[in-house]
């Protein structure tokens, strides 16, 4: 492989990578809070993307799908967690893996219900179709407004996270959620947050990611496993970890497509293994 | 887990379902029944015996598949040999993904057992040259003997699955009365107490995982001789999601609540989605109202049901 080439695979994956980033900050975060794995994720993603098609399909620019979808995400998340969700937090939690493994289930099925079994592309806005020259390589300028946007909201969620009050409120019910709520604060409105807040994660992960890789009812166990991934690799519960792990994983993925195509995939998964084998903490987990 | 007798009533029951159940469903499904059953069974060993919820049983079983499959077509290799490779090949690979991944405590362990699911669909992927890729395995022989008997229509091939489910379920229910069994069911109450008792648990639960595996791997071994190919959705994650709701509706706390959770799971799906493809949604809304309101699923509803009637009658 020559260096040109390295270079554009690297580039390529930090695109994939910051998706798989935003994928997997949500899911992260609703852990680090409640200690609850949201299998629903991946059907919050599938959702948004299929916002995304929907909507650009009848002519809908894709700037107000990239707000639309990422709303209704955040919008059927707080429904959830309000119908379900909230009667779980005191089961097991094989009770709440499974309660919101159906609800994806359900999630799915309604998805091919409304737009069927096939997969379906989804166009690349024509501000940002245009490509840009790396050397000999031309280089698409979504993928570029696709890391610009992750960037951002890395950054956004960071900082609500590190240096506000709500999200010093977050981490304080991370720790003790009890206590938290003997100071006052609203720890159910919290956990409503939380929830929401993942499934605006997820909800732009997917409309990112429709027009990249087109839109199919089965994207949503694919993003599962990625996500979990990405978080086993990172350190699961924190932001940090889902960025290096998905960083990573990106370039794992993008790399190794253009050195054995059909097993870039299974490499994934591999490399997942490896760090369960020598870090079983992940890279910036704590033990 | 149901009181630790072996054989018990339980027993019997499975008995009469599997020798009643030709003569109610058409032969094809209830061979299918019976390898899906097997395949819940190491669903429910797990979660009932250990506690250990696996969202990845599906890729034992096609390992399993692929395993028989081969074997069968390009070595011509017999019948029992070939279900014996796969549940070896299942239990081998499961010892080997549980030793990575027994350590790691609760959700973490179940996110670990759907990734390394997706990992075995992608390496199926990735080797395509031997498991044929997406078109699948085909060509896989389906004329076979067993002791100088032929295997060769739906009704013997039904005795075939129907016999070994039943000698699996019988192993099953002899192990989890066993010392062995016992100290999985204190594992299942309490991993800090067993561990502070002596008992090397993470031994233990490799152990179980591994004998899960083999058991979807023989069921994936099944599933091959009554197919005569391996599609790769054998080693797909809805595969293994599949077992998983197969085990939840069926009940986990008795090794038959995977018969129960197979026959239901088989007879829903084949009349509903003669009325409505998207069946799926309504087994979704039936999980969550098992998981809430019957955690112990449909067979502990006929256990209570049973016992109820017998207390009316005694007064």
């Amino acid at each position: 492989m020559s260096i040109q080439l390295l270079i554009f695979q690297i580039l390529n994956g930090i695109g994939i990578g910051m998706i798989y980033f935003l994928l997997s900050a949500g899911l992260t975060l609703i852990f680090g809070l409640m200690r609850f794995v949201n299998f629903t994720h991946g059907a919050l993603y599938l959702l948004a993307a299929y916002v995304a098609f929907a909507l650009t399909r009848s002519g809908i620019s894709f700037w107000i799908a990239l707000l639309l979808a990422p709303l209704t995400t955040t919008f059927v998340a707080i429904v959830i967690e309000r119908l379900i969700l909230r009667h779980t937090y005191r089961m097991a939690h094989e009770a709440q893996i499974l309660i919101t493994f159906a609800t994806a289930l359900f999630i799915q099925e309604m998805v091919i219900l409304a737009f069927g079994p096939l997969g379906q592309n989804v166009s690349v806005p024509p501000q940002l179709s245009g490509v840009v020259f790396l050397g000999p390589y031309v280089y698409p300028v979504y993928r570029l407004a696709v890391v610009g946007v992750a960037a951002v909201v890395a950054l956004l969620v960071w900082l609500l996270i590190e240096r506000t009050k709500t999200g010093s409120i977050l981490r304080a019910g991370s720790e003790k959620a009890e206590m938290v709520g003997l100071l006052g604060i609203n720890v159910d409105l919290v956990f409503m947050a939380t929830f929401a807040l993942g499934g605006a994660l997820a909800g732009l992960a997917g409309v990112l990611a429709a027009p990249l890789r087109g839109v199919d009812p089965f994207m949503s166990a694919e993003a599962l496993g990625i996500a979990f991934v990405v978080v086993v690799v990172g350190g699961l519960g924190t932001l940090s970890g889902a960025l290096v792990g998905g960083l990573l994983i990106g370039l794992v993925q993008s790399v190794m497509s253009s050195v054995w195509p059909e097993g870039a995939q299974f490499m994934i998964y591999a490399s997942m293994a490896l760090v369960l084998l020598l870090r079983p903490a992940g890279l910036l987990g704590r033990n | 887990m149901e009181a630790r007798m072996f054989p018990n009533a339980t027993t019997f029951v499975v008995l009469v379902l599997l020798l009643g159940l030709p003569f109610v469903v058409p032969t094809t499904l209830a061979i299918q029944i019976a390898a899906f059953a097997l395949g819940t069974l190491s669903v429910s060993v797990l979660l009932g015996g250990v506690g250990l919820l696996s969202f990845g049983q599906g890729l034992y079983l096609g390992v399993g598949a692929y395993g028989a499959g081969i074997l069968l077509r390009d070595f011509q290799l017999g019948l029992l040999p070939s279900l014996a490779a796969a549940a070896v090949l299942g239990g081998f690979v499961a010892c080997a993904v549980g030793s990575l991944i027994v350590r790691r405590q609760g959700v973490y362990f179940v996110m670990l057992t759907l990734a390394f699911a997706q990992m075995g669909y992608f390496a199926m992927l990735a080797f395509k040259r031997f498991t044929g890729g997406e078109n699948g395995l085909t060509g896989v022989p389906r004329l076979l003997s067993l002791f100088g008997y032929a295997i060769d229509d739906a009704r013997t091939m039904y005795c075939l699955a129907a016999g070994i489910f039943f000698c699996v379920f019988l192993l099953t229910q002899r192990l989890l009365a066993s010392p062995f069994g016992s100290v999985l069911a204190s594992i299942k109450q309490n991993e800090a107490r067993s561990e502070a008792l002596g008992y090397a648990v993470g031994l233990y639960k490799t152990a179980a995982f591994a004998f899960a595996g083999a058991i979807a791997g023989l069921a994936g071994g099944l599933h091959v001789l009554s197919l005569g190919f391996v599609s790769p959705n054998n080693i797909e994650l809805e595969m293994s999601q599949r077992l998983l709701v197969m085990g939840i509706i069926g009940g986990v706390s008795s090794p038959a609540g995977a018969l129960a959770g197979a026959i239901f799971y088989e007879a829903v799906a084949e009349t509903l989605s003669l009325i409505w493809p998207r069946w799926l949604a309504l087994i979704a809304l039936l999980l969550v109202a098992i998981v809430l309101f019957v955690p112990g699923g449909l067979w502990s509803l006929g256990a209570r049901l049973t016992d109820l009637a017998r207390r009316r009658k005694h007064g």
